[in-house]
């Protein structure tokens, strides 16, 4: 009852009637918004007749470059026609256009302009925010002003920036400021590899002499770059950047060797089962203990593991340098892990 | 004053049958919004039936697919008369992104049957298609069935 009486109310009311008997669509619905992006504009004077915009068109009949017929005074107009039975509306022909200003105006995006940077350049600078203390230091010494401040973060605008490298040297912290070399990343990769291995070979070669090392003695040596130097050439030949990547790459580095004396050991087998990897095993045929080198973590578990502190474990690290003789070498310190070692 | 009454009723009720020969959607879908309250079809006296058999006016959508060749002159066969034929979008018109070399589409539909009024845009907007049909099928409809009736007496 309650309901009915509320129909009545509700349909006797004016606004009701009068939207019943003169039912129309609102007005809007026949507005495009701005953001619609409709049939292409021609602008006939603009066009220098390159057909980039029907090379990108998807649709095959829509755009055609057509030319008026000459008169006695100029050459007929070339300029592109839509036959809007085919266009999609998609814009690609607008965004095409290379003409300044454009043939073609379709929607917002054809005037959005990429920055680009012109200068070329083997480096790409970059600001490494964990390291960056936010001195501002190359800020001030930026000569175009490429390094911006935004969210308290330093960032450099790859389209200001042009290369001088002035940042990098007054950056007071070492690796905040970067400049990374963005070309030929395989080949870096290869040359890091490659000191890597020669320097651990070199290393492997010494074990008789780290066996001897006490607990709180240092093994020095020196090891020639010019070797390493000519070979990373022979992989990419650019002097600056072996150079570079060779010399962050050692003075980086960190290698963890592990050795024993055959003699010493006495077979207990208890590396074995607790080798992470399954690189220890041993040789039955002529009772030996064996490492795999290839399998083999330096993870430093056997060491902690072996109850009579037969085997060894050293940290090697290494500096790049000039000697007396102005010659450029590695020189390579080692010394005996201060892990808690289990003595017999 | 009989014929004048069929004028009235003619173009104050017209039905309408959606026929996708082949198409992406894009266009159906449009038309599907004329049916929201925002467009409101029905106000207009324009009812989707979905059944040639009751139609007066068919929106074709889409490039003719091979399936289609044989089809589409059945349903406009069975539309009865007075009808017209309203092409929604670029693809009944010319094919549009469809009609690549070696592509296998037959547009345009007015090889196949006769076509009234063509709405061009990839889809265009429910208020165009809204605009054509209402400009277009009142009159036409009008016309046809006066035609028609001449023919009889």
């Amino acid at each position: 009852m309650s309901s009915l009486i509320w129909y009545i109310y509700e349909f006797a009311r004016k606004t009701w009637i009068d939207g019943f008997f003169d039912a129309k669509s609102k007005e809007d619905i026949a507005h495009k918004p701005d953001r619609f992006r409709d049939f292409p504009n021609v602008i006939k004077e603009n066009c220098i007749g390159c057909g980039s915009c029907t090379a990108s068109c998807p649709s095959p009949n829509a755009i055609k470059l057509i030319r008026d017929s000459d008169s006695e005074e100029s050459v007929g107009l070339t300029y592109p026609i839509i036959n809007k039975s085919s266009c999609i509306r998609c814009g690609f022909c607008a965004e095409v256009c290379p003409s300044t200003p454009k043939t073609l105006e379709c929607g917002e995006n054809h005037f959005i302009r990429e920055e680009f940077n012109i200068i070329p350049s083997k480096r790409k600078y970059t600001v490494d925010d964990y390291l960056c203390i936010r001195c501002k230091k190359c800020m001030d010494a930026c000569e175009v002003g490429a390094i911006e401040e935004i969210d308290d973060r330093l960032l450099v605008n790859q389209s200001k920036c042009i290369s001088c490298g002035k940042c990098l040297e007054t950056c007071p912290v070492k690796g905040a400021m970067k400049g990374v070399f963005v070309n030929n990343l395989e080949e870096q990769k290869k040359i890091i590899n490659l000191a890597v291995n020669t320097l651990e070979e070199y290393i492997e070669s010494k074990q008789d002499a780290l066996i001897q090392l006490g607990t709180d003695k240092l093994f020095l040596d020196e090891l020639k770059f010019k070797p390493i130097f000519d070979k990373s050439l022979s992989i990419l030949n650019d002097g600056e950047v072996v150079h570079e990547v060779l010399e962050d790459a050692i003075n980086r580095l960190k290698i963890r060797i592990i050795t024993w004396d055959g003699d010493d050991c006495k077979k207990c087998q208890m590396c074995i089962p607790d080798c992470p990897t399954g690189a220890i095993s041993f040789a039955s045929d002529n009772d030996t203990i064996v490492r795999d080198k290839e399998k083999c973590l330096r993870c430093s578990i056997c060491y902690q593991t072996c109850p009579f502190g037969v085997i060894k474990y050293f940290l090697a690290k290494f500096n790049l340098d000039t000697n007396d003789n102005d010659e450029e070498v590695i020189h390579i310190s080692v010394k005996a892990s201060q892990l808690a070692e289990r003595r017999a | 004053m009989l014929k004048k009454l069929k004028d009235i009723v003619r173009k104050s009720s017209i039905h309408v049958c959606i026929v996708n020969c082949g198409g992406c959607n894009g266009c159906d879908v449009e038309l599907v919004a004329l049916l929201s309250p925002r467009y409101d079809l029905e106000q207009y006296g324009i009812y989707v039936h979905n059944n040639p058999r009751e139609a007066d006016v068919l929106l074709v959508t889409g490039a003719v697919t091979e399936q289609w060749r044989d089809n589409l002159r059945r349903i406009y066969a069975k539309t009865p008369e007075p009808k017209i034929v309203v092409a929604v979008g670029n693809c009944p018109q010319s094919g549009d992104v469809f009609a690549q070399e070696g592509g296998r589409v037959l547009a345009p539909v007015s090889d196949f049957i006769p076509v009234d009024a063509a709405i061009p845009g990839c889809p265009p907007r429910p208020s165009e298609i809204l605009e054509a049909v209402l400009t277009v099928a009142p009159g036409a409809l009008a016309a046809k069935g006066r035609a028609q009736d001449a023919r009889k007496d």
